[in-house]
């Protein structure tokens, strides 16, 4: 852990490592670098177009004096090459004779040194004075020609002022560089450092998270970016992990309390039990049977807990074939059978044929079961089931049990298929109430639902029954 | 019948093998995947009861490798995993039959007995007899005492299966796993009353009762 004194120094450290800052001195970098190339090829373009403008001029201003010269001989070429020396200033003459002996001209003698007679350029500098009277150098640039009359003529020009041209050119590019580094760094740290604490919050609720705080949500800023986008899967995530958490815990509570009760009777019936033994009174073994009984019951709660919550986990039915459910309908109605012929209840199936659905036929049989053994456990003698098979126009398959029984009220429809709900008037059934939410888990590992309505209505003194539909989607 | 448990719970497979031993079973015990190798590659074991989980070598590791050693002895494997899933790889893995914790002792024992059975009726039978209970695999009769019993086709493969384990006790899981073929813990009474339109057919009229109600177990057909 760092100390106060270094904690400032470290955030800074945090913000340099921080990804957007690392992007931005990336793409900085790129930008630096093609900007110096526009830069290199501006001042290149720039000198080049200075250099290229002064020797045309230079070669203008030649070519004019070649044609005083052709036209009216050297000495009027020489009136005119002391004119424009008395003139303005921007170009320098020297009119040598053929023995380089200087004729007229602002030089002294010519930069240009072994002239052989084919027409030369030359770059050069003048010594001169700036505005404090300081010496300095000028650059500057010639043309030397010879005349048909065999003296030589130089024409040349101060490039001073292209060199400053350049120079503040140059000077400008380099500034306007710096000030796209000094932006571009102060904007990534900008960025960063809110990016740093949009993360810094997700971070921290995911460490939260992480020690089993599951109340802590990271902060929306509301501005619809990724960022937010994250916040919010991750808020939505937490929220369904407690929402899970909560209902495992609640779940556990009521294995607990549905527990507590048969495991408090058998507690209770094998002390007696024991009692009897020592006091070498009457036959245990009734209470001993009893005792078992109950411990099957307490496993079959067990069990049914445990396949409802490995289904709600797994999210999906494990080991899904495609296979078509007819079979499975007539075997569940078939086994049934029986049973309801002794309870005085008349069964009846109505299976569509070629039908085709996804499933765990295992976890199907247990759900479709599940109902039935509801629907027999209800209705009261006399009544009926109907057990159907059929698609419905949606493209899904249903699979409904219908009786003649009590049925559930409206407002309870959603509560008997919560774990454990016995509604008041089933207490005195046996089962543990967990019948419903089994075929419920059932269903949603199957992408499907439980749908409970009422039946055929008030029948007999009976009724209005119950519709439990397993609904399964259609097999894609 | 020699019994090899293999299980990390000791005093889990302590309680398993005292029960198995009341029952009149010889068993060994092994606490983890290695020792249960070695101990079913020394021994010879009528049935071997396998825990799933287990450190070292797991059940699935085991049993894999003695089905290819070329070991066939019955394996019953026992799982506190859930149900369907599991009882796939498991059976994928070798095993032969799958009990998931927790379970009733009386279905461990009954398990463990139709396994050991199972090895002893190898060959094709076209005839099986109980008594003087009889049954023609082919033309699908029954006789009992000579006179023709008539039966559903479900009834006639409920006492063929009990038929071929005779003097055994069978529970309700294993009749609805081995009859209608679907794996789920049935409500009680669904099997029974399926048993009891059987025992109204082969019993009555006669004076010994074959069919009987094992308490807390479940059914047995006998002599």
């Amino acid at each position: 852990m760092p100390d106060e004194r270094d904690a400032p120094a470290e955030g800074l450290l945090r913000l340099f490592r921080a990804a957007p800052f690392r992007l931005t001195l990336l793409s900085l970098a790129l930008f630096a670098f093609a900007g110096a190339a526009f830069m290199a090829y501006v001042y290149i373009a720039a000198t080049g177009e200075a250099r290229r403008r002064t020797d045309a001029e230079i070669l203008r201003e030649a070519d004019n004096l070649v044609e005083v010269y052709d036209r009216a001989g050297a000495s009027a070429l020489n009136t005119v090459l002391v004119s424009r020396m008395a003139g303005e200033r921007r170009f320098l003459y020297l009119l040598l004779a053929p023995d380089n002996r200087k004729i007229s001209g602002s030089l002294a003698r010519s930069p240009v040194e072994g002239f052989g007679g084919e027409p030369t350029w030359i770059r050069f500098s003048l010594s001169g004075f700036d505005e404090d009277g300081r010496p300095r150098s000028i650059p500057a640039r010639g043309y030397q020609q010879r005349l048909p009359n065999g003296e030589i003529l130089f024409v040349g020009a101060d490039t001073g002022d292209d060199q400053s041209f350049i120079v503040t050119l140059a000077r400008g590019l380099w500034g306007a560089g710096a000030l796209v580094v000094v932006l571009g760094i102060t904007a990534g740290l900008l960025v960063s450092r809110n990016f740093t604490r949009a993360m810094t919050g997700l971070t921290n609720v995911v460490a939260a998270a992480r020690n089993g705080d599951l109340t802590a949500r990271a902060a929306v800023r509301g501005a619809g970016d990724e960022l937010d986008q994250l916040a919010e899967g991750l808020n939505d995530m937490l929220d369904r992990l407690d929402r899970s958490m909560s209902a495992h815990r609640h779940a556990g509570d009521s294995i607990a309390h549905d527990l507590r009760s048969p495991l408090t009777r058998l507690k209770a019936r094998l002390e007696s039990a024991l009692l009897d033994m020592e006091a070498g009174r009457g036959d245990s073994r009734q209470a001993l049977r009893q005792a078992l009984d109950d411990t099957d019951g307490v496993l079959r709660t067990f069990s049914a807990v445990l396949a409802i919550s490995r289904l709600q986990a797994a999210g999906e039915a494990p080991n899904a074939v495609i296979f078509d459910p007819a079979g499975l309908v007539g075997d569940m109605t078939e086994l049934y059978g029986p049973l309801c012929e002794d309870k005085g209840l008349e069964i009846a199936c109505d299976i569509a044929a070629g039908l085709t659905v996804r499933g765990n036929p295992a976890f199907l049989a247990q759900a479709l079961a599940n109902l039935v053994d509801n629907a027999v456990k209800y209705t009261p003698a006399g009544g009926a089931v109907m057990v159907r098979l059929r698609r419905r126009a949606s493209g899904d398959t249903e699979i409904s049990v219908t009786d003649t029984g009590p049925g559930v009220p409206h407002p309870d429809r959603y509560r008997v298929v919560d774990r454990f709900v016995r509604l008041e008037n089933s207490r005195n059934l046996p089962g543990a109430g967990l019948g419903l939410s089994l075929v419920a888990a059932v269903a949603q590992a199957h992408g499907g639902r439980l749908e409970l309505g009422e039946g055929p209505g008030a029948y007999d003194g009976s009724g209005p029954g119950l519709r439990a539909a397993l609904i399964l989607p259609e097999v894609a | 019948m020699h019994i090899l448990i293999v299980e990390d719970d000791v005093s889990g497979a302590e309680v398993m093998a005292r029960g198995l031993s009341d029952a009149g079973h010889a068993c060994i015990i092994r606490n983890d995947g290695v020792a249960g190798l070695e101990a079913a590659r020394e021994g010879e074991f009528d049935v071997m009861i396998i825990d799933r989980m287990m450190p070292c070598l797991d059940g699935v590791g085991l049993v894999e490798t003695l089905r290819r050693d070329g070991d066939e002895t019955p394996v019953l494997f026992l799982s506190a995993l859930g149900e369907i899933e599991d009882r796939v790889t498991g059976l994928r893995a070798g095993a032969d039959d799958y009990l998931v914790k927790p379970y009733a002792f009386a279905e461990l024992i009954a398990r463990v007995e139709a396994l050991s059975r199972r090895r002893e009726t190898g060959s094709v039978l076209t005839q099986l007899r109980v008594g003087d209970l009889e049954m023609d695999l082919i033309a699908r009769r029954v006789h009992r005492a000579g006179r023709e019993i008539d039966l559903q086709p479900r009834e006639f493969q409920l006492l063929e299966f009990l038929m071929r384990h005779a003097g055994q006790a069978v529970t309700r899981t294993m009749l609805l796993e081995k009859v209608w073929e679907y794996h789920f813990d049935p409500q009680t009474n669904v099997i029974d009353v399926h048993i009891s339109r059987l025992r109204s057919k082969i019993d009555k009229g006669f004076a010994h009762p074959m069919l009987e109600t094992i308490r807390g177990a479940g059914y047995r057909l006998d002599a």
